[in-house]
């Protein structure tokens, strides 16, 4: 998986925003719950601590602080309620304390006599053995006449935090899973809705220079992505349109020059041969003469470009031994070498069969070789090799001679490139022949290669498909 | 020998006719189909040279009509189309030669010797250049009696040339010939191996056969001889 693709990063950020949000939510949720029930049970506490206060300790006087103690354990029965009341006098002393509750959950001993305070009311909170909690509210009881009380009412807080801590289980557990559906459903989605950008993008990759005239998949569903796809396709048509022209260009300007071509050759012909002239002038038409086919073989050239892009290799189309083929050509060209001291270690053993037309795919190797020749000073070698790889026939072209510059390399194939602009080599070739070469592979669905560091020589590798049975 | 040119242009068609009264032929030219069709019909040619590409009707066409009058006369196509199915379809329609433009004129004449005598132009055994003899059988060449071991590039090469004692052939005929289509536009193969022949024919001897002539090619001769 991408993870710099939109539906990846869209779906994080919604994720991530939505999980923010929750957890802001739910903690909010949590601690005001919290504080409701804490503050509830505090008011209903002190509630009875004033309650008490005004209907037993009021009469004090007349009823005496054992009647107090007697009917508050009657009324309240703390014992059971679980709960906890204690009345001490303002010194400190002890008028009633409940007993431990029957289900012993706490044990009122543990709660020591508190520093007197000046609120009237006021609560506080008790951390008992055994990890509970005891709220506590307080109600300091003065009334003209009567001596002052502190009335104290307390109950556990652990039903609260029980509930509370349930509460958090739930959304703890809730909240992952909720980010994970809403992740999974979110990305399910964007997939679903990107899915026409996914066709988009693999029909535009396999558009290239000699399928122009296919076009994108368009989904008529009237959304940004029909429109992208109908102005894609506007824009392969118009690529396709300049590429026609360019071809049509130069099969037409090749085809217009060899009228002029054939006259300027037939005329330089017959001054260079003809006896009546003298020799300087019979030697400058020869000289003319000699750029004059040069130049009918950059059309030449130019024409079998054009011929190749217009796919007329198929015409000629027949099973061959390309081994064979290359020892052969090898074998043709080896007095080229020798003449430069170079010298051809073919390794073309084994048979192997491929369909083409031999012709061209000969052409091929020719221009190979020539261009391993031109760059390969005195006394170097050149490797020429045919094998059967995985299904395909790879035929390649090794020098040990200058070398390619690594930003000349993407190049080398293009039409006039030349790796060394000045010329120095001396040929008068016109940088067609590489490009020739690309043509006539790709007319034939095969791949070319180039592979160089400077110094040491470059390596050509041509992958042609087998032939079946 | 008379023969008819068909070419609409006057220039080329001035070339090729100067060309070919040079060498004594007797030549008609017509510059578009619809005379061209005419004179073929009118006259008996013992050669046509038909341009394609004509105003009004096309050289395919006088090249049909022709073929079902006469199918005896030997007709020489020249084009600035040389694509495969054009060269296929006119040499199913009867034509005997194909030249594509632009071509050296010596290439167009040994062409229409060849036609006209209808094969090979030298079918003698044994070839004779001044003191060089090239047995044709056994691929033998000897100069002065001695003999000379060639490759068989070499020999190819140097027979072609025999064919023609004294015609200057082009580097892109030498190609075709001793090579192959393939090998066009490396064109200095051919200057490797003349190098190589002349030091194995000439070097040893005061006459030199072979003989450069610059931006034309190549040509073996003896020059005391003529």
């Amino acid at each position: 998986m991408n993870t710099r693709s939109i539906s990846v990063r869209l779906v994080a950020w919604y994720a991530g925003l939505l999980t923010g949000i929750f957890v802001l939510l739910c903690a909010l949720l949590y601690l005001d719950l919290r504080h409701f029930l804490e503050n509830d049970l505090r008011q209903s506490q002190s509630r009875r601590a004033r309650q008490l206060a005004n209907t037993l300790l009021v009469h004090v006087k007349q009823t005496g602080e054992a009647y107090v103690a007697s009917q508050t354990k009657d009324w309240y029965e703390p014992e059971i309620n679980d709960r906890f009341i204690r009345i001490t006098r303002a010194d400190g002393t002890l008028v009633y304390v409940s007993d431990a509750p029957k289900d012993g959950s706490f044990d009122p001993a543990e709660v020591p006599i508190f520093p007197p305070s000046s609120q009237t009311e006021f609560s506080r909170k008790l951390q008992l053995s055994g990890g509970k909690t005891l709220l506590i509210a307080a109600l300091n009881f003065k009334s003209s006449g009567n001596p002052a009380y502190l009335v104290e009412f307390g109950e556990l807080l652990d039903p609260v935090e029980t509930m509370l801590n349930h509460l958090f289980l739930q959304l703890a557990l809730g909240l992952p899973l909720a980010v994970v559906i809403i992740a999974v459903g979110g990305y399910l989605l964007v997939r679903r809705a990107l899915t026409p950008v996914e066709q988009i993008t693999r029909a535009a990759e396999r558009i290239t220079q000699y399928n122009l005239s296919e076009r994108l998949p368009v989904s008529s569903t009237g959304d940004e992505l029909e429109r992208l796809s109908v102005s894609l396709n506007r824009m392969i048509t118009r690529l396709d349109d300049a590429f026609q022209n360019s071809k049509r260009f130069v099969a037409d300007a090749s085809h217009e020059l060899r009228t002029p071509l054939t006259i300027l050759c037939g005329e330089l012909e017959n001054i260079a041969e003809d006896p009546r002239f003298d020799g300087e002038l019979r030697d400058r038409a020869g000289s003319m003469l000699e750029e004059a086919v040069h130049l009918g073989r950059i059309v030449e050239q130019l024409f079998t470009l054009s011929r190749l892009d217009a796919g007329e290799a198929q015409t000629e189309w027949t099973r061959f031994d390309l081994s064979e083929l290359a020892k052969t050509t090898a074998d043709q060209m080896s007095l080229l070498a020798e003449d430069k001291k170079i010298s051809i270690a073919c390794d073309a053993h084994r048979p192997i069969l491929v369909e083409g037309d031999r012709a061209r795919l000969k052409q091929v190797v020719v221009n190979l070789l020539d261009n391993a020749i031109k760059y390969t000073p005195a006394k170097g070698t050149i490797q020429l090799r045919v094998l059967a790889v995985n299904g395909h026939a790879i035929l390649e072209v090794a020098d040990n001679g200058v070398g390619i510059p690594s930003d000349a390399l993407p190049h080398v194939f293009e039409r006039f490139y030349r790796v060394d602009q000045t010329r120095a080599d001396g040929s008068e070739s016109a940088g067609l022949g590489l490009s020739i070469v690309k043509s006539i592979c790709t007319a034939h669905g095969a791949e070319v290669e180039a592979q160089s560091t400077v110094g040491r020589g470059s390596c050509f590798r041509v992958k042609l498909r087998l032939s079946q049975n | 020998m008379r023969i008819l040119l068909v070419e609409d242009e006057k220039k080329v068609a001035d070339i090729i006719v100067r060309g070919l009264k040079a060498e004594r032929y007797a030549v008609d030219v017509c510059h578009d189909g619809q005379s061209g069709w005419e004179a073929a019909d009118t006259y008996n040619y013992d050669l046509i040279l038909l341009d394609l590409m004509l105003p009004g009707l096309s050289g395919t066409e006088i090249l049909e009509k022709v073929r079902r009058k006469n199918q005896q006369v030997p007709i020489l196509i020249l084009t600035a189309r040389d694509g495969m199915a054009d060269k296929i379809k006119n040499f199913e329609t009867g034509a005997d030669d194909y030249l594509t433009k632009p071509f050296a004129f010596a290439e167009l004449l040994l062409r229409v010797k060849a036609l006209l005598r209808r094969g090979p132009v030298n079918r003698s055994s044994v070839l004779r250049v001044g003191d060089l003899e090239i047995d044709r059988l056994s691929q033998n060449v000897r100069r002065a009696g001695k003999k000379i071991e060639l490759t068989s590039k070499e020999y190819s090469l140097l027979e072609y040339l025999a064919t023609h004692p004294g015609r200057v052939f082009s580097r892109t005929m030498i190609i075709e010939h001793v090579w192959d289509q393939s090998f066009q536009g490396l064109t200095n193969i051919v200057d490797v191996y003349v190098r190589h022949l002349r030091e194995k024919v000439d070097d040893a001897f005061p006459v030199k056969l072979l003989r450069t002539v610059r931006g034309v090619g190549y040509s073996l001769n003896d020059e005391t001889q003529t």
